[in-house]
């Protein structure tokens, strides 16, 4: 955690969307490395405001001398989790898992529910926030498909994610026939949630379990020389960056190693000549919104190589914003605030391109964007199957 | 194995490695910049100061001493270099006001001036001498700046206090970018009955749109508006470094965030490519030529052991100012610590000297000699090294 290397520079504290607008938040130096060296193990955590950070990571990208402060306080989250009494709100996104796994299985009463005024009231209730629509779950999940379009050399077990499973099948429908379309061996391998809501809620226990049950399906797949490709840019980051960490699982390093971004693993085709893909012409004007977590997976940003060779794609990227939500944060009554503020400043960069849609890999970067703005927002994985003439199957 | 080939690799995300890789990419080469994180340029007063010496700074370059990397340059590219940054942050909306032949003042937060030679145009009315009267806007809470400092200073200052409902620089900085707050603000300043001749403001006057705020600020209150730069977190550093990486960019560069170099594959007298450890697996990038513009012990180019300082990327040699003892002056407030001038020694074309290889070009703080704190030339070197060692990468590729 090399908290001693902070030489207090205060770049993290620039860096950190939450300390801009919310003053309860002391900020990543503080909050992270300066704080750490009064902490003890054997002392009970009692500064709520550890709850406050959103594990955007902006500040260990910025960090010029290698500190984790978002690290250090993730640690600090688990433990505050641990030793005191969890909230309504803490508990269900923790299990969002699960959750999600019933409003599919109820989908047209569940989204109904969730769009009604006394849905919305029975949520603020909870302390859940309803300022952007909640997400519509989705009957046929992408789980429920069963398919084997292609048998190429190339095999990839895909890491879909619960956005893509519960509320987005159809994006996560395109991209199988995308990959499919490239000549790879997609299957979808046996997957729980990745375990980072769990984390973000403070729930260590339910997060382990998650991953260990993750690992031991994703490492068989591995052993059967499948890349693993992840789509989700957060369930990414957990696989690579949490679960060799606070998460300590086994099979971790393996995982790592052999788990790409979907975009990052097109390139690596490309590149290898395994494919030579025949882009068709995308005319659009996009503002690329780089999630939190894209950033810190430390592969640069893959889609923009693909972008740059759709003809009459305009794109521009923006990643100096974290869009607010983080996942579950935003959807925390205490933190809506600090999440509406951040959106709506987000958006207001993005309207100064003069972009028509919005492009995120993050589901919940493009909840809250859109939620916001009204504009649409895109998966760069819609974006490239548009480009080849890839559509959902039902059509 | 390599992603993509690139002709160019920078190291290093500051001043120096985003103007190198800035030219680079506007002439047509395909240009990787990696980066561990963001550069001591965020810390610093946004200012360009090419040299303190002398009221005319290009004069003072001549003063300095036969070691100095300074020297190296052509007086034509140090002239070249600051024209094409003006021009750069002109099409950023971050405008740069002053000349190569003249110095200016920044006022401090402690009432001192600072001399540089390129300003923001936010800085431009800043009071050049003791006798103009100003008018001090602070903000409740401000931790880091202090006008009781500059009034004690001038007896012809008084100040006011704004409750912007945050405390932070970079909050209150945000929040000057929405127009509700903004209009606010104004509302309250034209109650302030301010009779000085200037106003100055703590430099927190927006984030990307600081010269249209303090224009909207000088027209309505018919002052000069100027503002001080603040102990970091400082906002006009913060500007550019995001306008420099944004004209970057535009020019078609490509950044890689969290990249720090953690080897490097080389034959003989060619470094092919250099390795950057990720989550994952490690990434490589693969170029034609390289330029190192890590900065020095701050900005991580450098580290210094008990008894020797070692070059983090390619373990280039590197200059020691003598022994241990010679490091430090026992002052601590002195300018003349030994260490300030350790660094990476290069020859007329800035490849590193004491080494074969032929393709690694370096520019801005790392280099030795530059003692940049006592000369006071810190980003005028970067950009100035950083045109030469572009120059010299464009002529080793062709």
């Amino acid at each position: 955690m090399n908290f001693e290397h902070c030489i207090r520079c205060t770049i993290c504290v620039e860096n950190c969307p939450v300390f801009r607008v919310n003053p309860e938040f002391p900020g990543p130096k503080q909050a992270g490395p300066d704080a750490q060296r009064f902490r003890s193990d054997r002392e009970r955590v009692e500064d709520k405001w550890v709850l406050l950070c959103s594990q955007c990571k902006r500040c260990e990208m910025a960090c010029p001398c290698g500190v984790e402060p978002a690290q250090i306080i993730l640690r600090e989250q688990q433990r505050y989790g641990k030793e005191h009494p969890q909230t309504a709100a803490h508990l269900l996104f923790a299990n969002n898992y699960y959750l999600s796994a019933l409003g599919s299985l109820t989908a047209p009463i569940a989204n109904m529910v969730a769009s009604t005024e006394t849905g919305k009231k029975f949520f603020r209730k909870m302390g859940i926030s309803t300022y952007i629509p909640f997400p519509k779950f989705r009957f046929r999940t992408l789980r429920n498909e069963k398919k084997n379009l292609n048998t190429g050399i190339k095999k990839v077990a895909f890491f879909f994610g619960c956005f893509i499973n519960f509320y987005r099948p159809d994006i996560g429908r395109k991209i199988v026939r995308l990959l499919s379309a490239m000549n790879v061996d997609v299957v979808l391998p046996p997957q729980w949630c990745c375990g980072l809501p769990a984390l973000g809620n403070g729930n260590l226990a339910l997060a382990k379990y998650f991953a260990q049950k993750n690992a031991a399906s994703l490492s068989n797949y591995i052993d059967a020389g499948y890349d693993v490709v992840y789509t989700c840019t957060s369930c990414g980051l957990c696989l690579l960056h949490d679960y060799p960490d606070i998460l300590k699982i086994p099979q971790a390093k393996k995982i790592a190693e052999n788990s790409y971004d979907l975009h990052e693993y097109i390139i690596k085709l490309i590149n290898e000549g395994y494919i030579k893909p025949d882009f068709g012409e995308v005319r659009r004007k996009i503002a690329y919104h780089i999630p939190c977590h894209l950033r810190a997976l430390e592969i640069g940003y893959p889609a923009t190589k693909i972008m740059a060779m759709i003809p009459g794609l305009e794109y521009e990227i923006l990643d100096d914003t974290c869009c607010g939500l983080s996942g579950s944060y935003g959807f925390k009554e205490s933190n809506e605030s600090t999440a509406v503020q951040l959106g709506n400043r987000a958006i207001s960069l993005i309207r100064k391109t003069g972009a028509k849609d919005i492009v995120a890999d993050c589901g919940s970067c493009r909840m809250q964007l859109g939620g916001l703005s009204g504009m649409t927002a895109l998966d760069p994985a819609e974006i490239l199957c548009e480009s080849l003439g890839i559509k959902d199957q039902k059509s | 194995m390599s992603v993509i080939e690139y002709d160019v690799i920078i190291i290093g995300a500051g001043v120096a490695g985003l103007t190198a890789g800035a030219y680079l990419a506007g002439r047509g080469f395909r240009v990787a910049l990696v980066t561990k994180g963001e550069p001591t340029a965020c810390l610093s007063t946004g200012g360009i100061d090419v040299c303190s010496y002398n009221d005319n700074p290009l004069l003072g370059i001549k003063e300095l001493p036969s070691d100095h990397p300074f020297h190296l340059v052509d007086e034509k590219i140090i002239r070249e270099s600051l024209d094409n940054f003006q021009t750069a942050m002109n099409e950023m909306d971050m405008p740069y006001k002053g000349s190569a032949e003249k110095n200016r003042f920044i006022l401090s937060a402690l009432g001192t001036f600072k001399t540089s030679c390129l300003v923001p145009s936010t800085m431009e009315a800043a009071a050049q001498d003791a006798k103009e009267s100003i008018h001090i806007i602070t903000f409740k809470g401000l931790k880091d700046f202090y006008p009781g400092y500059i009034i004690s200073r001038r007896k012809n200052a008084k100040f006011s206090i704004y409750d912007a409902g945050v405390s932070s620089t970079m909050g209150i900085a945000s929040h000057f970018e929405e127009r509700e707050f903004l209009e606010k603000f104004l509302l309250w300043l034209e109650k302030q009955n301010i009779y000085q001749d200037k106003i100055a403001f703590p430099a927190v006057l927006g984030l990307e749109s600081a010269t249209k705020i303090t224009d909207t600020i000088a027209i309505l209150t018919g002052k000069p508006v100027f503002e001080i730069p603040t102990l970091p977190p400082s906002m006009p550093g913060r500007r550019l470094f995001n306008a420099l990486k944004k004209y970057f960019r535009k020019k078609g560069g490509e950044i890689y965030w969290g990249w720090p170099v953690i080897g490097v594959e080389k034959s003989e007298k060619i470094i092919e490519a250099v390795i950057t450890s990720s989550k994952g697996r490690p990434n490589s990038l693969n170029g034609k030529a390289f330029i190192l513009a890590t900065g020095s012990f701050v900005g991580g180019g450098l580290t210094a052991t008990r008894e020797a300082i070692i070059e983090n990327v390619f373990n280039l040699p590197v200059h020691v100012p003598g022994p241990r003892e010679t490091w430090f002056d026992n002052d601590y407030f002195s300018l003349n610590h030994g260490i300030g001038r350790a660094g990476i020694i290069a020859d007329s074309s800035l490849r590193p000297a004491g080494t074969p290889m032929e393709n690694v070009f370096v520019c801005g703080g790392i280099l030795a000699n530059t003692e940049i704190l006592k000369n006071g030339c810190g980003h005028g070197l970067a950009l100035a090294t950083a045109h030469l060692a572009a120059k010299s990468c464009m002529e080793y590729i062709r």
